[in-house]
């Protein structure tokens, strides 16, 4: 999770950046992440020497040929339910006290930037695996999750694995311990299964900060119907800022 | 292998409709608990004769630790009590013959669904996984090896890939020793993260069974048990499968 919030705090001044005015290059995410000298080894095609040691010229040339997508936005495999509450979420955003976040998947030229959640939720086709979308609020230091769940996560049949709720829930509260904790590692994590969840539906986590004593985050986190009529899942966890200097293990 | 919990609202029987339609959970019938019903849960469970593609068998991903750790256990379900568990795409292949309870049912059942640590078909990039089942013991065993496609951090497993193995373990170890069907509750505790392409051991025990719920627990730790990756404990609500005469 070290590197991973790191990314999100990148992440998150970047949006920023976009609010308070700052240069075009600051403002668009993926601007803000390439540097010189990364993925060389990606753009590396008859791109000369002078090119590559020139910043900006580099950084147009990288940004030119590899954009990566952004998986938090709708597709085809939205279900009607997944874009109505996306498109709810947007109209939030417009006042600036919700942000989405981008969400892309692992690639060498990004390699070092991405959240911890991205290769392993965003390795499948579209609609196969994990659909969702991440928005956060910075004041009420929430984050919100829009979840929709395919048919390659399956456990009973018919329903969702515990195991791909469990990945989700973790997304939401890390996001949400990362943004006013900084580099987290989660400790502990205890869900309670209230209700199966059915393949392909789309459902709502909701996880909030509760509180902070020294190093320790407490976090907590309900998962609900689009309706908010069914909750599927509550769950706890704790989160532990990491001290930037250590390993991992 | 059935792990989406609920709560016992089958006591109560209206917390408001499953999806599908209201519903009463069936009882739980302790007059079909262990002993016997155990071996013909296992024997049923275990279809070695089958067509259906088995993830279990080594194949070339499999690192040295794995390989060995796996013909260890082998040697050991030939004289020691223990049972390698096959592992095929999804859970239904699991179960024919049965199905879940009317109530239950739900129109998202597709027949392309897949097992979630059954859905990336690349060896080695996903999960690599088999477990041994002891029956008598109520314990399982786990290798599993995290290939990069479940990367969270860079170079190490993702946590709810992790949460995924245990639940997953969870499931087969409750349904085999005691008909526990659906995920109550999963509390995880990560203690270090495993590095992709390397060994994580699962040591799965069940602690107790009553009132309908089977309690479990597991340690996961490195293959020379000198890491301890998590600790977690789980509960399980006993249901048991009807018999279903119709082909899936």
């Amino acid at each position: 999770m070290l590197r991973s919030c790191t990314a999100a705090l990148r992440t998150l001044r970047a949006l920023r950046g976009r609010r308070e005015g700052a240069s075009p290059a600051a403002r668009d995410p993926v601007l803000a992440r390439v540097s010189p000298g990364r993925g060389a080894a990606e753009v590396d095609r008859g791109v000369g020497l002078s090119v590559r040691n020139n910043p900006v010229i580099w950084r147009w040339f990288s940004t030119e040929k590899v954009i990566p997508k952004d998986h938090a936005l709708p597709n085809p495999s939205w279900s009607k339910d997944l874009r109505l509450l996306f498109d709810q979420f947007m109209k939030k955003c417009e006042d600036g006290s919700w942000e989405r976040l981008p969400s892309y998947k692992n690639s060498k030229l990004v390699k070092e930037q991405l959240s911890q959640a991205q290769l392993f939720t965003r390795g499948y086709e579209d609609g196969l695996g994990f659909e969702y979308v991440i928005f956060y609020n910075d004041d009420e230091k929430r984050t919100v999750c829009l979840f929709q769940g395919g048919p390659y996560l399956q456990g009973v049949p018919g329903f969702l694995h515990g195991g791909a709720i469990a990945t989700m829930i973790d997304a939401t509260v890390g996001m949400c311990a990362a943004i006013p904790g900084g580099i987290v590692m989660t400790a502990n994590l205890n869900i309670n299964f209230k209700r199966p969840i059915p393949l392909c539906s789309v459902v709502v986590i909701n996880s909030q900060l509760d509180k902070i004593e020294g190093r320790k985050l407490f976090l907590s986190c309900n998962v609900r119907s689009v309706d908010e009529k069914i909750l599927y899942s509550e769950a706890t966890g704790l989160f532990i800022k990491l001290d930037p200097e250590k390993s991992l293990t | 292998m059935i792990r989406r919990g609920f709560q016992v609202a089958a006591r109560l029987g209206h917390h408001g409709a499953l999806p599908g339609g209201p519903y009463i959970l069936p009882r739980f019938s302790p007059a079909s608990a262990f002993g016997s019903s155990m071996d013909s849960l296992v024997s049923r469970f275990c279809q070695e004769k089958t067509d259906l593609k088995n993830y279990t068998l080594p194949n070339a991903s499999w690192c040295p630790d794995m390989l060995n750790l796996y013909h260890e256990f082998l040697e050991k379900t030939k004289a020691d009590g223990w049972i390698r568990l096959p592992s095929f795409k999804s859970n239904r292949n699991h179960i024919q013959g049965l199905k879940l309870p009317l109530a239950l049912t739900v129109t998202s059942d597709k027949s392309d669904c897949r097992i979630f640590t059954r859905c990336i078909e690349t060896e080695g990039q996903g999960y690599e996984y088999v477990i041994f089942f002891h029956p008598s013991k109520k314990k399982s065993v786990c290798l599993f090896q995290p290939g990069p496609d479940l990367e969270g951090t860079p170079r190490f497993a993702h946590r709810g890939s992790l949460a995924a193995m245990i639940d997953e373990t969870f499931s087969k170890t409750a349904y085999l020793a005691g008909e526990g069907l659906f995920t109550l509750n999963l509390n995880i505790t990560f203690k270090n993260l495993i590095r992709v392409g390397s060994l994580a051991l699962l040591n799965v025990d069940v602690e107790k069974i009553e009132d309908q719920k089977l309690y479990i627990s597991c340690v996961a730790q490195s293959a020379d048990q000198q890491t301890v990756y998590t600790k977690a404990s789980g509960t399980f609500l006993q249901l048991q499968l009807e018999e279903d005469s119709s082909q899936y």
